[in-house]
């Protein structure tokens, strides 16, 4: 049975483990004799006396090269020409009609986000209070032909999302503080491999179930607890239904700028929340990058991976990473102010707080006291280069939060990395659900200004 | 050279430098390379080099895009089939092969791999049975035979450690399968088997039947402590014994699954928002500043099912159709009938702050826990409204406050409905108010109707009823 003209055992790529031998009716080959130099092997040698060129061998050798028909030739990598890359096909912003605002509870203002900036793949596993932005897209997503799909858990979607979005889809999830726990590995494993997706985190109280109310847990997690390894994303943090939505397409373009997640950090109390949402002049549809992994000729190519071999290059990969961070940070910080031209007294507060800080400022303003907002809208970049600035004049922060603190260590972190000192700090806190209500601010700041009650 | 996917050079292995160019990572023996092998043949066979994405585990075969000319992903440990998915359903023309080791796919990857059997998309598993973890250096597997020695059983498997998983059995009795085999490769006969059982696998995707997955029962004559030869007798005799060799499932079922061209056009993106560029009627003339110059706050309060989201939810679109900012935040009890059911609604000139009402202008009680609840915090000259067919005896308001009872829910059950009566304490509470006009809170209503239009007129009649029994009620002045 002679189907192949001449098979060739490559001395140098058999590891001698012997499954040609007893696939060769013929018995034509047998251990050699010699170790080879290169492999450090004893290779098989094949007589061609016996050899009647059925290609058993070739069938039974674990080894794709080490027998084939008419030999193989080890080549010199850096000689071979490499594979182009295929052309990146770029979004297009496509107009809107001038529309009249939509009534939107904030998970579905960030529904309406996703599908603006041209998501069509959504994943998730229903969790409180999050889960009406994915009941959201599951009932509109089939008009647009895109698909959701409900997970068998948290881990299984952000491992749909690193498979989507490596293909280079717009792809995201809503969550809440356990499931976003649960994802951070995938999180990890789509920073290493440099994958896009958008995570709307609506946070609710923990440690362990905690409960479904509103709560900034998870500020730590999403600033400096993105699983395993040098990990960091983008931590948008809005404070109302129009600031879900605007925020959410943010995210999605930061995360195909970038290659890496975005976590758009909201609150159980903003993901409930129903109000006046405007909507853009334009939406989008996606493009290709040119790094997607799909099943087609001109991606072929490509490989999403996180794992690298030699400690050189993984080091290398990380400081390529680490640079996208430095240019997040000299980037893309966002807040807003209130009142802080000519403040005395800075509130430093995010998410729901936020809106309940503007309350008391105004209240506060019309007293006459001298009292601003600074609110974060990124976690992480800290929007330090803004507060700096107001820092020149002011020296005293008030941060209110619904955590224990999380907001303001990142605020200090980001104080001390800039040198800035002699800053006096006084705080409100709640957890648990509880959120500092306006008059509660108004309070505090009657007590730290030294107002009479 | 003999056709195949595989890459003719590994230029991925360690920079292809030297003998790694040519040859791969795996043992001596190994099962691994037979397989990528046939995976590779079967993908030229069947047209598809241009086609397919390969899913590398974790475990020995973590490095399988260092060998297949293909588009190559590689996922985290056990995940590869959730990864697979997202590619399918990302790029439903991809043929994703999913390819997974014993400890990865068995062991921490079983939700993944039988949600994905399950759900039944097209995508091929190839699953490397060798009973061990290679990897990491030989410790004990899901699939791991009784009494077979490893790392963490170093005295062999016993009961305490319980019995190894049959994988393809499993699998087979899952819904979305169409095809499953477990093969093996220790003679020609098996060999020839497995190679035609990928094929299928890879061919039943590209028909788009269904999930297929073939478990290949493989040597690790490294981690077995035996010799090439001895591990392929090991898996004839024994291996194969514990888990059977053969079609475990061969289904035929139609192809099923469509295309999907996800839509970008503004002509669709409006109609699924449900987005209108029309004007909606205004029907206020100014701001209703006699109850607050700038925000107005009104709580809802009840017990769930008694509709006071809805009727919430209803005057907050009614003040943004006029023109305002208003805001809406629910608080349920934990259960969704009968617990309490709270809305805060803000109804602000230019911008809602804080979206809370601790001390509310208006409150519409419909039983008399919130009532009580409540009563104590309505701002000064606030609007009380209340359902007096629950509520016998009013507890004290602060002075100045406004006080009416309505038979809220009497009315709507003589109208025939008692569903109806938040739309009762709707009619009230504007009428009370001022807040809007009547106009605004029923077009809202008719529009919200729009689908059960044989609804709208016996909420017409429960609004009218409301703003009658006010209207011709006296307010109780506190």
């Amino acid at each position: 049975m002679a189907k192949y003209s001449a098979i060739t055992l490559d001395r140098e790529l058999c590891k001698s483990c012997g499954r040609c031998i007893a696939s060769c009716n013929k018995h034509a080959i047998a251990i050699g004799s010699e170790t080879n130099q290169r492999s450090g092997m004893i290779p098989y040698e094949i007589d061609y006396e016996l050899c009647n060129h059925c290609g058993l061998c070739m069938t039974a050798c674990p080894e794709p090269w080490a027998i084939t028909e008419g030999g193989y030739d080890l080549e010199n990598p850096a000689a071979r020409i490499r594979p182009a890359k295929p052309a990146a096909i770029q979004v297009r912003r496509i107009p809107l009609p001038d529309l009249e605002p939509l009534v939107l509870k904030g998970n579905h203002a960030s529904a309406v986000g996703a599908l603006l900036a041209g998501c069509r793949h959504v994943f998730g596993y229903p969790i409180t209070p999050s889960t009406e932005g994915a009941e959201y897209l599951a009932r509109v997503l089939p008009s647009l032909e895109g698909v959701f799909m409900q997970s068998c858990s948290e881990v299984a979607t952000v491992n749909h999302m690193y498979g989507a979005g490596g293909a280079g889809v717009p792809t995201m999830t809503f969550t809440s503080s356990p499931g976003f726990t649960l994802m951070l590995e995938g999180i990890s494993y789509m920073i290493g491999a440099e994958l896009p997706g958008v995570f709307i985190n609506v946070m609710r109280p923990g440690p362990g179930l905690g409960y479904i109310g509103p709560e900034q847990s998870d500020i730590k997690l999403c600033a400096r607890g993105l699983g395993h390894g040098n990990t960091h994303a983008i931590v948008l943090a809005p404070s109302s239904p129009q600031e879900m939505l605007d925020l959410t397409m943010l995210a999605f373009e930061l995360s195909f700028k970038y290659r890496n997640p975005v976590v758009v950090a909201a609150d159980g109390y903003l993901g409930q929340i129903t109000g006046r949402v405007t909507l853009p002049a334009e939406m989008v549809e996606p493009g290709l990058p040119d790094w997607a992994v799909r099943g087609d000729a001109e991606h072929k190519n490509n490989l999403n991976s996180s794992i690298l071999q030699d400690w050189v290059e993984l080091e290398k990969h990380n400081e390529h990473i680490s640079g996208k961070y430095r240019a997040m940070e000299r980037d893309e910080q966002l807040s807003s102010e209130f009142h802080t031209d000519d403040a005395e007294l800075l509130i430093v507060a995010c998410n729901i707080p936020a809106r309940m800080a503007k309350a008391a400022v105004e209240a506060l303003r019309r007293e006459g006291h001298k009292v601003g907002l600074f609110q974060p809208l990124t976690i992480w970049p800290f929007p330090i280069d803004a507060l700096a600035k107001l820092l020149e004049r002011v020296d005293h922060i008030l941060v209110v939060e619904a955590s224990d603190g999380q907001l303001e260590d990142e605020m200090r972190l980001a104080l001390n990395k800039a040198d800035i000192a002699g800053i006096r700090f006084d705080h409100l806190r709640h957890m648990g659900g509880i959120l500092p209500d306006d008059a509660e601010i108004v309070r505090t700041t009657h007590s730290i200004m030294g107002v009479p009650a | 050279m003999s056709h195949t996917a595989l890459f003719e050079h590994f230029d991925r292995h360690a920079g292809g430098v030297d003998l790694k160019g040519g040859s791969t990572h795996y043992c001596p023996g190994c099962g691994h390379g037979l397989a990528h092998k046939y995976i590779g043949e079967a993908i030229v066979d069947l047209g598809i080099e241009d086609r397919t994405v390969m899913v590398s585990p974790v475990g020995c075969a973590v490095f399988l895009f260092y060998y297949f000319n293909t588009a190559n992903t590689q996922a985290a440990h056990g995940r590869a089939p959730a990864v697979a998915l997202g590619h399918k359903l990302a790029h439903p023309e991809s043929i994703v092969i999913s390819y997974q080791g014993d400890g990865d796919l068995a062991s921490i990857g079983l939700a993944e791999i039988i949600h994905a059997a399950q759900l039944g998309l097209p995508i091929s598993v190839i699953f490397i049975n060798n009973t061990i973890y290679g990897m990491t250096g030989g410790q004990m597997a899901p699939t791991t035979l009784m009494g077979q020695p490893s790392t963490t059983a170093p005295q062999g498997r016993t009961a305490m450690q319980g019995q190894p998983m049959k994988v393809a059995e499993m699998i087979a009795g899952l819904d979305g399968v169409v095809y499953v085999e477990r093969t093996a490769l220790f003679d020609q006969r098996n060999r020839k088997k497995t190679q035609k059982a990928i094929k299928k696998a890879i061919r039943l995707q590209m028909e788009g039947r269904g999930f297929s997955l073939v478990e290949v029962l493989s040597e690790c004559p490294v981690h077995w402590k035996m010799t090439p030869e001895e591990s392929e007798e090991h898996v004839k005799n024994t291996v194969a014994e514990a888990f059977p060799l053969g079609v475990v499932k061969d289904e035929e079922r139609e192809p099923w699954i469509a295309p999907l061209a996800p839509k970008f056009d503004a002509e669709s993106m409006v109609s699924a928002l449900g987005a209108t560029d029309e004007k909606p009627p205004r029907f206020c003339n100014e701001f209703p500043s006699h109850l607050d110059p700038v925000d107005i706050s009104i709580k809802f309060a009840g017990a769930g099912g008694d509709g006071a989201q809805t009727a919430a939810i209803l005057l907050t679109q009614a003040a943004i159709n006029e023109g305002f900012d208003a805001t809406d935040i629910p608080s349920y009890g934990p259960e969704s009938r009968g617990g309490t059911s709270y809305a805060d609604v803000h109804v602000a000139k230019d911008e809602v702050l804080s979206p809370a009402a601790p001390t509310p202008h208006v409150l519409l009680a419909f039983n008399a826990p919130s009532l009580e609840k409540f009563a104590s915090s309505v701002a000064e000259n606030g609007i009380v409204i209340y359902d007096s067919s629950v509520i016998s005896a009013p507890p004290d308001f602060p002075a100045g406050v406004k006080v009416y009872g309505v038979p809220c829910g009497d009315v709507a059950v003589k109208l025939g409905n008692k569903v109806v009566k938040n739309i009762v304490a709707l009619g009230a509470l504007q009428e009370a108010t001022q807040l809007l006009a009547d106009e605004s809170i029923l077009t809202v209503l008719r529009s919200v109707l729009k689908p059960k239009p044989e609804l709208i007129e016996i909420n017409e009649k429960a609004y009218a009823e409301g703003v009658r029994h006010v209207r011709e009620g006296s307010p109780s002045l506190v």
